[in-house]
């Protein structure tokens, strides 16, 4: 019941002023969103590239995680991670039920996934990757992840 | 006490009542409580059962008849306060309104069970107190005299005869009830609409009465990001409106900024902070209840003009 008012005082913010390497691509409804990041330093397993996200939003946004990929297009590749599968599934804890707060919103969930990428050195993909995305049928929130590991 | 066997048709009645209720055929429901109210009339139940039902069909004095025969009967009545303030608003008794969800959200907040309707019930709050601003403010305009209040008393006149026109083909038989409640919405919206560009238009011209138009941060809840009314502290010391945290702690017990462990029971009303935000809301108008926005814009009184945003809430 609060989304979209909300998301509409997110959305005049967004449309003001935002962090370097992230851009508000489309905001037509209360349901999709879709945004570009950036990598803004040097490392070389993102430069150069612009990669898109996808958030949707249930009607009991903030109070409830947006579901939050990466999606793939010509000009847009899913970024290579160890905690990103390659369909475009992320394994991020500010993500997922339990570790989702209503104080987070669109814009630190992308500052969020920057920082997840500069600091990332493994040029490599979640292991099980392959089985991983030929067998998910579910949806991102309906998936238990185990964060095994916090250093990433 | 009603004699034996009363009681049980009474309770027969009520839910063929509560049946009709949920069908939308709120004619039948309202004369099947009164049927039950005829066989047992200390049951409060029956009461606001009816009151809801005339809610709908917005018989408005019967509801709050059947409030107030309610609370008579039970006082901790949180239902009965909240149909009441909805009954006095649409009657334009902002006042009294007010002072009926005020004690609704009361209840609400201090009963066992948290209270899921907080928020419908602080929004109702917020519905009554932008009531009583709109005639604060008209009142004010009225009083300064020249052409702004006679151009806005045309507009009302206008206003009051497309909404006698529309009653009088209801009453005819002309269109239907939820045509017709749906053209009256319509017809208000246009109303105010016009009204707040004609405002708009007698500020604009008048630049010493324009106010600036930025609500602090410290007012603003961090989850809805709007100006609380009923703001709460955790043990961090941040402060959320109550219904929002509410809502969130019942799905996760956690600060929502620490993840530390937070149940409902450690919050506590910050008192200042709520007199803080009671007085910037009263001194900065109805701009504040249309479109409360965390953020400054450039030009005030342009605020209802941006607002076209409401379209989007469908929920």
């Amino acid at each position: 019941m609060f989304a979209s008012k909300r998301l509409g005082k997110e959305l005049t913010k967004l449309q003001d002023k935002l962090p370097p390497g992230i851009t508000l691509v489309k905001a037509d409804d209360f349901r999709d969103w879709l945004m570009d990041i950036q990598v803004m330093d040097e490392n070389p397993i993102y430069k150069g590239e612009t990669y898109r996200l996808k958030f949707t939003f249930s009607q009991s946004y903030p109070i409830e995680a947006p579901e939050v990929v990466f999606v793939r297009d010509e000009t847009h590749p899913i970024p290579i991670h160890p905690h990103i599968y390659s369909n475009g599934i992320i394994c991020l804890d500010l993500l997922d039920r339990q570790g989702w707060s209503p104080v987070h919103n669109v814009e630190s969930v992308c500052v969020s996934l920057q920082s997840m990428l500069t600091s990332n050195t493994k040029n490599e993909r979640p292991p099980g990757d392959e089985a991983f995305v030929r067998s998910n049928t579910q949806r991102p929130r309906d998936i238990n992840f185990v964060f095994h590991d916090n250093s990433v | 006490m009603p004699p034996a066997g009363n009681e049980f048709a009474a309770e027969q009645l009520k839910s063929q009542g509560n049946a009709h209720f949920k069908n939308g055929d709120y004619d039948q429901a309202e004369t099947l409580y009164s049927q039950a109210i005829q066989k047992n009339s200390k049951n409060p139940l029956l009461f606001t059962n009816r009151a809801n039902a005339r809610l709908k069909l917005e018989k408005w004095e019967g509801v709050i008849n059947d409030c107030l025969a309610s609370i008579e009967l039970m006082t901790e009545n949180m239902k009965a306060y909240f149909y009441l303030a909805q009954a006095q608003l649409a009657i334009n008794h902002p006042n009294e309104a007010l002072s009926s969800a005020l004690r609704a959200y009361d209840l609400c907040v201090n009963s066992s069970q948290q209270t899921s309707n907080a928020a419908t019930i602080s929004a109702l709050v917020t519905r009554c107190k932008k009531a009583k601003w709109d005639i604060r403010e008209r009142e004010r305009i009225r009083r300064r005299k020249g052409l702004l209040p006679e151009l806005e008393s045309l507009l009302e006149i206008a206003y009051k005869k497309d909404v006698d026109d529309l009653e009088a083909r209801l009453e005819a038989g002309e269109i239907g009830r939820v045509e017709a409640t749906e053209e009256k919405q319509q017809l208000h919206t246009e109303f105010e609409q016009k009204r707040d560009d004609l405002r708009t238009a007698f500020a604009l011209s008048d630049p010493e009465h324009l106010e600036i138009r930025e609500v602090p941060d410290y007012l603003i809840d961090g989850i809805t990001f709007e100006v609380m009314t009923d703001p709460v502290v955790t043990k961090n010391g941040r402060s959320y409106e109550r219904a929002t945290i509410i809502e969130h702690l019942k799905r996760s017990a956690t600060d929502p900024l620490t993840r530390e462990p937070l149940t409902i029971n450690e919050l506590r009303p910050n008192i200042a902070l709520k007199e803080a935000c009671t007085e910037f809301m009263e001194k900065n108008k109805g701009w504040v209840y249309d479109c409360e926005d965390g953020e400054e814009d450039t030009v005030p009184r342009w605020a209802h003009l941006s607002c076209g945003r409401r379209d989007y809430e469908t929920s």
